[in-house]
């Protein structure tokens, strides 16, 4: 059986509203992570896949808070850190790159002190052999004349180089899970093609289990093993990518699939599914998909559950109820 | 960067001409400098123009104008008409007192409003940061010469801690710096917390964040260090403010500084010494803000100095 270096159960995460309510961004979503495997996330911008990476680093922003579930990375459990237990595994057990290369530097500091920060954060090494280790990582991303580039400073670099340089810090304590959110968006194809390939590379050596956030299916197609679809705060299917190429399940799925040119240009519509993503607090009852989807019926006023198919893919919609029924109604 | 100091020195002597020429016309129209001068009874025409020819003042203005060009190159402002003193040794006598006044100005100024502005800006929406925000405004509001005179009542006269006027010592340097720097806080406070909030949101935070360190290092390191950038400007230009502006201050605790010098030489139209002292003050002013803008280079590395961007 397949290791299982992260899980996640019922993860809740919420918004207090004027009165002290709390609305619900992420509402109780199911996943785990295996050695060595790359997890894709997908979703319309606003489903809530960048809270639920946050939630996964304990840092959500302000205002925003984590009200339910369990996280476990191995035999820890999230829910018993206090700020100090935080503290140490971020960085060192799980890592997180972000999507915008250009701001996710600090401006002010070397490459090399931005690298060295980290290592000597976690790790019992002298100045001299925390700047070996940052040369090392830099040449491992693949930046040219890396002695140089320790000594200077972002805004010397471009976004491909930035983000380089990330997941070069990312990876300088040799992380479990590299969390990823939308590390490419930023990016011009090419240099996109570059990192992801890089990404792949190092994954390979390091024996990482990594999460990536995107909204681009030719991403998920490029990088991952198996993917979770997010719509409005929940996971609507899951499933192994070739399956969900080859036999997507949930209406919203097909409909992603099917606008895939569109979601690439960050369009704020999917042209094949009209409407947008519900906002929190104004989730519809029953399937939240249900006002967009053009299977919905009667059945649709109840939440559906998540039901197994037989390739073992997942699907939180009405029409698998019974089983693996190809959606005949089309 | 030699070029550019270089640059910038042409600049200030352009700007202390501009000056020289601004404060040479304009004391001349405070009134003539020779009736204030006898105190008792009616002078006579050949007193006056005795008294005229020994200042100068019977010289066209033009010539005038030339003479005192001529010193500002030596840094030789004249003698003051009162006492005959070389206006320069009354301006270094009062120099000593005003920057030791603008210092301790802004130190106070500085160790107040960093903390609270940063608190404040970190505890945002808490009772905190509305007490910091509180404070900010107080400060802002508050006259300053009232401050001084309460600070004089209770910490002089009741408590007899503290001396209330001179400069003889750092224990006089206490109230006046307080009362400078409580008004000067405020701002500095606000303009802190507002950077700060700023700077916050920036994603390099969330990396900070992101490597597990610890919450003083990210808001110190990665963000209180950003947000210094419009700080250090604000205070260079403040500081300025400070060396002349002192004048309420100076008053209040009879601080021998280079602001009463240039109201005492008003009042009393001394031209070579107003003259001398508004060049004098004009001429730092700009030399803080050459060293403000050399020291943006420390602080935030994507500036190059000259313009140049690599
Ligand atoms: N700081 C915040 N405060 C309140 N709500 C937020 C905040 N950030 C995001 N949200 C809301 O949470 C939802 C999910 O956002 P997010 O996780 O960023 O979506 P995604 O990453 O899938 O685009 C959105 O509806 C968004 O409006
Ligand atoms: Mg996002």
């Amino acid at each position: 059986m397949v290791q299982k270096v992260l899980e996640v159960e019922e993860l809740k995460v919420g918004i207090k509203d004027e009165d002290g309510g709390k609305i619900a961004i992420v509402n109780g979503i199911n996943f785990h992570l295996h050695k060595g495997e790359t997890l894709g996330i997908v979703g319309e911008s606003g489903c809530g896949k960048s809270m639920t990476s946050l939630s996964l680093m304990g840092l959500l922003p302000a205002g925003v808070e984590r009200h339910g579930g369990d996280i476990r990375l191995g035999n820890l459990n999230f829910n018993s850190f206090n700020k100090k237990d935080w503290r140490q595994i971020r960085g060192k057990k799980i890592a997180m790159i972000f999507q915008e290369p250009m701001s996710s530097l600090n401006p002010v500091y070397t490459v090399g002190a931005q690298i060295n920060e980290m290592i000597l954060n976690h790790e019992r090494v002298s100045k001299k052999e925390a700047r070996n280790r940052a040369l090392e990582m830099l040449k491992l991303v693949g930046i040219p004349r890396p002695e140089q580039v320790l000594n200077e400073y972002p805004h010397q670099l471009s976004g491909g180089m930035r983000q380089r340089v990330m997941i070069a810090i990312a990876l300088s304590c040799n992380p479990e899970v590299l969390i990823a959110d939308e590390p490419t968006t930023a990016l011009d194809v090419t240099i996109q093609a570059q990192i992801l390939e890089l990404m792949k590379k190092i994954q390979d050596q390091l024996h990482m289990s990594i999460v990536l956030i995107t909204h681009d299916l030719g991403v998920v197609a490029e990088m991952c093993d198996r993917v979770i679809v997010m719509y409005a705060g929940e996971i609507v299917e899951e499933s192994l990518v070739v399956d969900l190429f080859d036999q997507p399940s949930h209406p919203y799925t097909k409909g992603l699939l099917a606008s895939l040119p569109d979601i690439q240009e960050q369009k704020e519509y999917l042209s094949s599914i009209s409407g947008v993503v519900p906002a929190p607090g104004k989730m519809p009852v029953g399937c939240r998909f249900a006002p967009r989807c053009s299977f919905a019926h009667e059945r649709c006023k109840e939440v559906p559950p998540l039901f197994e198919m037989e390739n073992g893919s997942r699907v939180k919609c009405w029409l698998y109820e019974d089983g693996e029924t190809e959606v005949a109604a089309k | 960067m030699i070029a550019y100091i270089i640059r910038r020195l042409l600049h200030t002597i352009l700007v202390v001409f501009a000056i020289s020429l601004i404060i040479f016309f304009s004391v001349r129209l405070t009134g003539d400098p020779v009736s204030v001068m006898f105190q008792a009874g009616e002078p006579t025409k050949e007193a006056i123009a005795e008294v005229r020819k020994n200042l100068g003042l019977d010289e066209p203005l033009y010539v005038q104008y030339g003479i005192f060009l001529k010193g500002l190159i030596t840094f030789d402002f004249g003698e003051s008409f009162r006492s005959g003193m070389p206006v320069m040794d009354l301006i270094k006598e009062k120099l000593g007192a005003t920057l030791a006044l603008a210092f301790g100005g802004m130190a106070v100024a500085i160790m107040i409003a960093f903390p609270v502005g940063i608190v404040s800006a970190v505890k945002r929406g808490t009772g905190v940061d509305f007490f910091g925000r509180i404070f900010s405004l107080i400060g802002i509001s508050f006259p300053n010469f009232w401050l001084g005179i309460m600070l004089i009542l209770i910490f002089a006269v009741n408590l007899k801690w503290l001396p209330s006027s001179g400069f003889e010592s750092f224990k006089h340097l206490i109230l006046p710096s307080i009362t400078l720097g409580m008004i000067l806080s405020g701002i500095l406070a606000r303009l802190v917390r507002s950077s700060m909030l700023e700077v916050m949101n920036q994603q390099y935070i969330s990396t900070a964040k992101s490597k597990g360190i610890s919450d003083f290092a990210v808001i110190i390191k990665h963000a209180f260090r950003n947000a210094l950038l419009p700080t250090v400007t604000f205070l260079g230009l403040q500081f300025g403010a400070l060396l002349g502006g002192t004048v309420i201050v100076e008053q209040i605790f009879s601080w021998p500084g280079i602001g009463r010098l240039i109201i005492d030489a008003i009042n009393q139209r001394d031209y070579p010494v107003i003259q001398g002292g508004v060049i004098f003050l004009a001429v730092i002013m700009v030399a803080v803000n050459l060293v403000i803008d050399l020291s943006y280079t420390l602080i935030d590395p994507r500036i190059k100095i000259g313009g140049s961007r690599s």
